[in-house]
């Protein structure tokens, strides 16, 4: 049992973390309730958690200005990133498949290899990549995000390492009674593997939604653009419309909020009991 | 693996090998295409002198003179020393935080999921629409200049516009958006984390301190190298943050090496001088890593 004094620690400790908690908040709910202002509501004082002149106003800017497709950004942007999560479901997982149950000459190199490609920043590759993009004629389309995005070596090592973790003698067994190897990846280990595999489609969800460098380094034409990229454009179009601005801040998070909310435990556990413990 | 002295593979070796080739293909080719061939011709690029990406005449070994003119640049020499500032502060910070909210977390409190959700929230979250949050609320007539007023400031400060404050503010706000993976990382960790070895130094008179330093930071040591070595990376890798939030404004306060390496590649069409820029980058994260590498032996308990 729990003396006074622990009891009072862990509640001193629970308010010094939920107010933690609040600074990391704060921001979004800064922008969910000025979503729903007046635009010379949003910086009244003092500030109003519940729009005291409640309006959708602020999405009819968005959607009905003559400027900007948002609604195209946004049509774009899904396209994409379901793409990417189709690619990176099948790639990487058969390629942590092939270098955790399959023997061939050369595999602990090749890993090797792509380890190191790790610690290489992203920078280094922005202007070699944009040759071959336009060598492959994929410049200026989805393409230049999807595949490149499917070279993702840190989820092929977190999930070779949750391959390796599932008993060899399931696959054993397998092999007895027939099956192949590409019937032992698809029927048994995807399965028993869903947890880490459902980690890596969240993470790769939020990170194709979200990237900015790629659209705006690789996408000119407005009408293919992503909504990091559309979201930029509208804020410097739309000047000192704050509420529009927050309402379309709003819209570009709510589908990875949404997502958070619902697959917390696969953020949370992929993280927690990845394989970064040593 | 070579337990065995080379030999000719069996049949069925060998058609074991084939099918394990033919699951890792499709990834290699988009690797060599993707990360490897870029990285091998951005290599070879920074010792010539290409201008423009098309034109190949003319070509003529450099050696270093690419390297040398990043020191004698003035711009790039400063956006270089600002990057150093940036991590400086970027990964202390972001370190010592992501410990400290795990570990209190981890002593027991209530609400742990919703405190737990709360932290982690900023990264999954889109930097380009938070930063626009972000550059109201820290902007004219903001809550920050509402509170400065407040505490009766003549001229609140606006950090993001202030040549002195964007960069430390680009960096916290960097810091927020990232400490939920740092955080969840040690997280996992210190659950991992003996019950046993706590109890037996506080039966050996060890206070509070002494417990987390000999302790708990040994035993999570694997974990904070690891960290360390991916939160140097991930602290220059700051194009979106710093392009969301200032464009390396104002004046040339925030400009940073990724931006310097963007305008020499995509506006100034310096080719060469921006690939080796970015080969600059990289060899300072191998030395560190190197170094952390040998450094850890001392410091790391596996």
């Amino acid at each position: 049992m729990m003396n006074t004094k622990q009891k009072v620690t862990k509640w001193v400790l629970t308010i010094v973390l939920l107010l933690a908690g609040l600074v990391s908040i704060y921001p979004f709910i800064f922008m969910l309730s000025s979503t729903f202002k007046p635009s010379g509501d949003v910086l009244s004082t003092p500030f109003q958690i519940i729009p005291k002149n409640f309006t959708l106003l602020n999405f009819e800017t968005i959607f009905k200005n003559q400027y900007f497709d948002f609604v195209q950004w946004y049509i774009n942007t899904i396209i994409m990133t379901v793409l990417v999560l189709v690619f990176k479901y099948v790639i990487v997982t058969m390629t942590a498949y092939g270098f955790s149950k399959v023997r061939f000459p050369g595999r602990d190199a090749i890993f090797l290899v792509l380890l190191g490609a790790l610690m290489v920043p992203s920078d280094i590759m922005i202007l070699p990549r944009y040759i071959i993009f336009q060598k492959l004629g994929i410049l200026n389309t989805m393409w230049s995000l999807i595949l490149p995005s499917v070279v993702d070596v840190y989820f092929v090592f977190l999930l070779r390492q949750a391959f390796i973790a599932i008993p060899e003698s399931i696959s054993e067994a397998a092999k007895i009674d027939g099956c192949n190897h590409f019937t032992i990846y698809w029927k048994i280990i995807m399965p028993l593997a869903k947890a880490s595999i459902s980690t890596m489609l969240l993470f790769s969800f939020t990170w194709s939604w979200n990237d900015y460098m790629g659209p705006y380094l690789y996408i000119t034409d407005i009408d293919k653009q992503m909504l990091s990229v559309g979201i930029k454009f509208f804020s410097t179009g739309a000047a000192q419309d704050y509420g529009a601005q927050m309402a379309a801040a709003t819209l570009v998070l709510l589908p990875v909020i949404v997502a958070f909310f619902f697959c917390q435990r696969y953020f949370v556990e992929g993280v927690t009991s990845g394989a970064v413990k040593g | 693996m070579a337990k065995k002295p080379r030999h000719k593979l069996t049949r069925a070796e060998r058609s074991e090998a084939a099918v394990g080739y033919a699951f890792v293909l499709p990834y290699l080719v988009a690797f060599v295409i993707f990360t490897g061939i870029p990285f091998i011709s951005a290599f070879l690029m920074s010792f010539v002198n290409i201008k423009f990406i098309s034109k190949l005449d003319n070509l003529k070994f450099m050696g270093i003179d690419n390297f040398i003119r990043i020191f004698t640049t003035q711009t790039v020499r400063d956006a270089l020393f600002r990057t150093f500032i940036y991590s400086l502060i970027y990964v202390p910070v972001i370190m010592v935080v992501s410990f400290v909210l795990a570990y209190l977390l981890n002593k027991g409190v209530y609400a742990v999921k919703p405190i737990r959700s709360m932290v982690f929230l900023p990264y999954v979250s889109n930097m380009i629409a938070v930063a626009i949050v972000w550059q109201i609320m820290l902007g004219p007539r903001g809550p920050l200049y509402a509170v400065q007023k407040l505490f009766g400031a003549e001229q609140p400060l606006i950090p993001l516009l202030s040549p002195q404050w964007a960069l430390p503010t680009v960096v916290l706000i960097s810091v927020w958006k990232s400490i939920g993976l740092n955080f969840l990382t040690y997280l996992g960790a210190l659950q991992g984390v003996s019950q046993d070895l706590i109890e037996a130094a506080e039966i050996d008179g060890a206070n509070k301190w002494q417990q987390i330093t000999n302790v708990v930071i040994p035993s999570v040591s694997p974990t904070t190298f690891f960290l360390l070595i991916s939160s140097i990376i991930t602290s220059l890798q700051n194009f979106t943050v710093i392009q969301g939030l200032t464009g390396g404004g104002p004046g040339e306060s925030t400009w940073v090496m990724s931006l310097s390496i963007y305008n020499y590649a995509f506006t100034k069409f310096d080719t060469s001088f921006a690939a080796a820029q970015a080969l600059l980058m990289f060899a300072v994260v191998m030395v560190i890593t190197l170094i952390q590498w040998r450094g850890q032996k001392k410091w790391v308990n596996y």
